[in-house]
């Protein structure tokens, strides 16, 4: 039973890290820009799920509140720190988004406290005995809450008008607004889907760890970018199956290799390997 | 309908064309010739938003559009197949052609797309393909395939028949022969010189930004000097 464990605890990270490598492959398709702050954006959904949480006793209300002004905040971070300096060479965004992130860890330290924040009464933390594997409530939570995420985002950019206009802005920004799209507004789109995303994951990970603390966002952050690269930068599917992959290896490898290899360097060891026989990721297009 | 007035427009401090003026007529297709670098592409590009007008005026059925934002110019009536085809690669042939009439109100997505799937039947055949998947010549059909689904009173096309053999060129003429009939306004840039005499009723000559001959396609078939000089025809 070991097996279908790790495999389980494998595809439920690499779901929580599909939700966050998404906004960040939406962002650099879109800008080419890499969005470090991001996972500043995971931690902050995990803060505010918890405080709508307490001050209500529901978690579905704190879970959608933290998605939608995490969202939202997503579209602000756009507009005030990257729109000003999109004409600016690449490294003066990933300057300006890791500056931005450090700022984040340190107002959640400032706000909320150097030991973070928990439930009052944390919730969904019942288990459930499926096939002879025990999970707990919020555990499958997040493995629902990652399906259902990732297939509505499929679903809307292959049948929704603004969804298909997205993609073509991807493309081919300046033909799409020959066709008449507003490619601001596709940004903030995207800036809003993803950070939404990112928030939907930290709520879920402030739940199973019954936790938040300002440092949450780190280690994602730098995984994130292990996996959209692995994932063929830019590319929505490629990043969802190389978060899978290495959600699964991270599992695995945490029980047959934890002794020479830490869990963390997992994703790095397997990025390293994929770009020596694939430098352009497992997913590039054409 | 399309007045360009002592156009100049290039990138950053460069300028690639000077003092360019043209008036192109309402159903009429007008041909934009020259050799490589002329600065025809740019023309169109400034027509359609992408290159900087530096000094000049465009004027489109008497409105000022020098400075009309991109997006807005589609809905006026001018719509663009552009050099290098620039499909939206990685989604279907249906998808292409849905963008093309993403300014327009939703239920003409149908009705668009019946008609130019009538004036090019290959595509209809290839609907759900990947447009990166598609040959050069298919790949020219879907780029004016989706300017026409934005039901267009001007269409731009850059480089109709580059890099196709005679049998689509012909294919493609014909499509544009019947939009003219159903009184489209063309404006095409043309490597082919022959074809855009046999099609065209009115050209322009192109060298290095500025225009060095104008006038009907007949007049410039009749004059030995421009034809030996700037049209090359004596080398096909
Ligand atoms: N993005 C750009 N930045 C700087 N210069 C450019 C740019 N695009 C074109 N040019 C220059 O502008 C001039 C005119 O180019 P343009 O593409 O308009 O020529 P063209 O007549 O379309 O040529 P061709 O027949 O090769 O397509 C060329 O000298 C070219 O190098
Ligand atoms: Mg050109």
């Amino acid at each position: 039973m070991l097996f279908f464990d790790l495999l389980v605890q494998g595809l439920l990270q690499g779901g929580i890290y599909a939700l966050i490598a998404i906004g960040l492959t939406l962002v650099y398709g879109l800008l080419r820009i890499l969005h470090v702050a991001h996972a500043g954006l995971y931690t902050l959904g995990g803060y505010i799920a918890i405080l709508i949480t307490n001050a209500t006793g529901s978690f579905t209300l704190g879970i959608t509140v933290s998605m939608v002004s995490v969202g939202f905040m997503g579209m602000v971070i756009y507009r005030l720190i990257y729109q000003p300096i999109l004409e600016k060479p690449p490294f003066v965004a990933l300057i300006a988004s890791i500056g931005l992130f450090i700022a984040m860890e340190e107002i959640y330290r400032i706000v909320f406290g150097a030991y973070g924040i928990t439930f009052a009464d944390a919730p969904l933390q019942g288990t459930l005995n499926i096939a002879g594997i025990y999970l707990r409530h919020c555990e499958i939570g997040a493995l629902l809450l990652a399906a259902l995420l990732i297939t509505s985002l499929s679903l809307f950019t292959r049948y929704s008008r603004i969804g298909i206009a997205w993609r073509a802005t991807v493309t081919d920004p300046g033909m799409s607004q020959s066709f008449g799209v507003d490619v601001i507004k596709v940004r903030y789109l995207n800036f809003f889907i993803g950070s939404a995303m990112a928030a939907g994951a930290g709520s879920m990970v402030a739940v199973m760890n019954n936790l938040v603390e300002p440092t949450m966002g780190s280690v994602p952050s730098y995984k994130a970018l292990a996996i959209i690269v692995l994932g063929g930068l830019g590319n929505v599917r490629g990043t969802v199956i190389a978060a899978l992959i290495i959600g699964v290896a991270e599992a695995f490898g945490t029980i047959y290799l934890g002794n020479i290899l830490d869990r963390d360097s997992i994703a790095f060891a397997l990025l390293i390997l994929v770009l020596m026989v694939k430098p352009t990721g497992l997913f590039s297009k054409g | 309908m399309l007045h360009l007035e002592k156009v100049s427009c290039g990138y950053g401090n460069l300028t690639v064309v000077e003092n360019l003026s043209l008036q192109i007529s309402k159903g009429e297709i007008f041909a934009l010739i020259g050799a490589n670098g002329a600065g025809k592409s740019s023309t169109i590009m400034s027509i359609a938003g992408h290159v900087k007008v530096k000094s000049g005026k465009i004027r489109f059925k008497g409105d000022d559009i020098t400075n009309l934002p991109i997006t807005k110019r589609v809905r006026l009536g001018i719509a663009i197949a552009p050099e290098g085809r620039r499909l939206f690669t990685d989604m279907t042939v249906n998808e292409n052609l849905s963008m093309g009439c993403y300014s327009l109100p939703k239920n003409r997505l149908s009705l668009n797309r019946d008609k130019v799937l009538k004036l090019f039947p290959r595509l209809d055949e290839r609907i759900e393909q990947q447009a990166a998947t598609l040959s050069g010549g298919e790949q020219q059909m879907l780029a004016i395939a989706r300017a026409l689904m934005a039901e267009p009173e001007l269409l731009i096309i850059d480089e109709l028949s580059l890099g196709l053999m005679p049998k689509v060129i012909d294919l493609c003429y014909r499509a544009i022969s019947t939009l003219k009939e159903q009184g489209v306004t063309i404006l095409l840039v043309e490597q082919n010189t022959t074809r855009a005499l046999e099609v065209a009723d009115r050209i322009c000559v192109l060298e290095s930004g500025r225009d060095v001959w104008q006038g009907t396609a007949k007049g410039a078939g009749n004059d030995p000097d421009l034809i030996k000089a700037y049209l090359g025809l004596d080398q096909e």
